[in-house]
């Protein structure tokens, strides 16, 4: 399978937005991250155990909402490197639910050949669980 | 005029919208909006200066700031020396009725925002503790609001005669725009929105 | 809490340094579970095989907060957000030290009441000491 064409930074515009999704936030993929991450809390691998601490069910490590937001990025615009990405946690995200990741272009920078995206993750009642920016350097032209 | 009445900046601690890109965004899109007003939490930022972006996009772009108080957060329009001198502004402690009394003392207007918040939103205080005189205008479309916040502050509003305005409360660029607040007056600078806000010259609108 | 005296007794220095080996399989299931598909991060065969951007995020070091650090959190506290910048690839067996220091202290308050922000500056170097990434923790506590 060829690989991805490099998105190029004169490929893009402002306003532009990235392919949003649903990413997968089942308990079994968010114990595969917390396993690599070293992070044994419960709240993060079982609802009850959550919900006994308050929370209506096991809730998603902000770190991994943060990680799903840049692999969005890379599926946007493969080869290019996220420079900086600043997000808050601004409500937890639910294991098992079907939250959506979005983006889009709100900055380019000619001169960095940087590109600035908003992101957020929204519940399924469209409420903003995380938000950010991330700073994405993109490629000069497309090798071959 | 429509105006975006509450919105923050990279100056906020939470805020990651360059003002410039809000003027392109608003552009880009093509939004209702003749400008808006940079709400900064726990600070009035004195130091920028947006009128070559004003001129560049042919916006309004005004200062203001979000404060915090015993009753929740509150916006308060029209801030300048007296005001500053007047009580701390990074304090997250104020009284809701000194930040009323002295907006009022030097010509500034104090609006409740989010009143359906929990803990930041004047709904519940007043639950506990009753209403707060001097109050005139409270945010009734706050575009940060979950569930049925916004209906509360409707219905505060409506309980207690308050009119009520329109704000995105946007931290990044994109959620600029959400809602607004339309103005039957043109609007040039800071001190003509407080007098149209006492005037009660206005509507709460969205768009979205 | 007078937080402009906290913000200068405990801002700026650093408190705390730790080594952290990076192992493969953690690079891959952290890359695979936030939904990479880019072989660069998928494939430890491929040339350029290093660990997903915001993977030195999940580091924290020995202590979280400087040895004496007032008890602010009586009612717990939460992970606020966090910024991470990318300066260079992290590799499989590369040996990262992280080097701590509070960076900024503020409070405000929000939907769950009164917090005190603490930002935590973590920096991490490779074993040949350059620069790979800087993250910034907001750890909030709740008086």
């Amino acid at each position: 399978m060829p690989a991805p064409e490099k998105k190029r930074f004169e490929d893009v515009s402002f306003g532009e937005d990235l392919e949003s999704g649903s990413p997968d936030v089942s308990l079994e993929t968010v114990k595969r991250f917390t396993r690599a991450s070293g992070m044994k809390f419960g709240r993060f691998t079982d609802h009850e155990f959550a919900r006994k601490e308050g929370l209506p069910g096991a809730i998603v490590p902000g770190i991994m909402s943060q990680g799903l937001l840049v692999g969005m990025i890379h599926r946007w615009a493969p080869g290019s490197t996220v420079v900086k990405i600043d997000t808050v946690f601004r409500a937890p995200v639910l294991v098992d639910s079907t939250p959506q990741c979005r983006g889009v272009v709100t900055d380019l920078d000619a001169d960095a050949r940087q590109v600035e995206v908003d992101l957020t993750i929204v519940n399924e009642a469209n409420e903003t669980r995380v938000l950010g920016t991330a700073t994405v350097r993109l490629q000069a032209d497309n090798p071959q | 005029m429509i105006l975006d009445l509450h919105n923050h900046s990279v100056a906020s601690d939470d805020g990651r919208a360059k003002v410039e890109n809000y003027c392109q965004w608003i552009s880009n899109r093509k939004l209702p909006l003749d400008g808006f007003v940079l709400t900064e939490h726990r600070q009035f930022d004195q130091a920028s200066d947006y009128r070559a972006l004003e001129d560049e996009y042919g916006l309004l772009v005004l200062k203001a700031s979000e404060v915090e108080t015993d009753y929740g957060h509150v916006l308060v329009y029209g801030v300048n020396e007296d005001l500053l001198h007047a009580f701390d502004f990074t304090s997250i402690n104020l009284s809701l009725e000194l930040v009323i009394k002295e907006a009022d003392r030097c010509g500034a207007i104090a609006v409740p925002c989010h009143p359906g918040r929990p803990k930041v939103g004047m709904c519940a205080h007043y639950a506990e503790r009753g209403p707060v005189e001097g109050v005139s205008v409270i945010e009734t479309y706050n575009g940060g609001s979950r569930g049925d916040e916004n209906e509360r502050a409707l219905e505060l509003a409506k309980t207690h005669g308050y009119a009520g305005i329109g704000g995105s409360d946007a931290h990044i660029v994109s959620h600029i725009g959400r809602y607004g607040t339309k103005i039957d007056r043109e609007i040039k600078d800071e001190e003509d929105l407080v007098r149209a806000l006492r005037d009660g010259a206005f509507e709460a609108v969205t768009w979205t | 809490m007078d937080i402009a005296s906290l913000k200068k007794e405990w801002t700026g220095f650093e408190f705390d340094t730790a080594d952290f080996v990076v192992e493969e399989q953690e690079m891959l299931d952290f890359a695979l579970a936030c939904g990479e598909v880019e072989p660069r991060y998928t494939d430890a065969t491929h040339a350029d095989f290093q660990a997903p951007t915001t993977f030195t995020s999940k580091f924290s070091g020995r202590r979280i907060l400087p040895k004496d650090f007032p008890r602010i959190a009586k009612r717990g506290g939460f992970d606020a957000g966090k910024c991470v910048e990318f300066h260079a690839p992290v590799r499989a067996g590369d040996t990262i030290t992280g080097a701590s220091r509070i960076h900024d202290i503020y409070e405000k308050t929000g939907r769950s009441g009164p917090m005190i922000f603490i930002v935590h500056r973590m920096e991490f170097r490779n074993q040949r000491r350059e620069l790979v990434s800087i993250v910034d923790w907001r750890m909030v506590q709740q008086p």
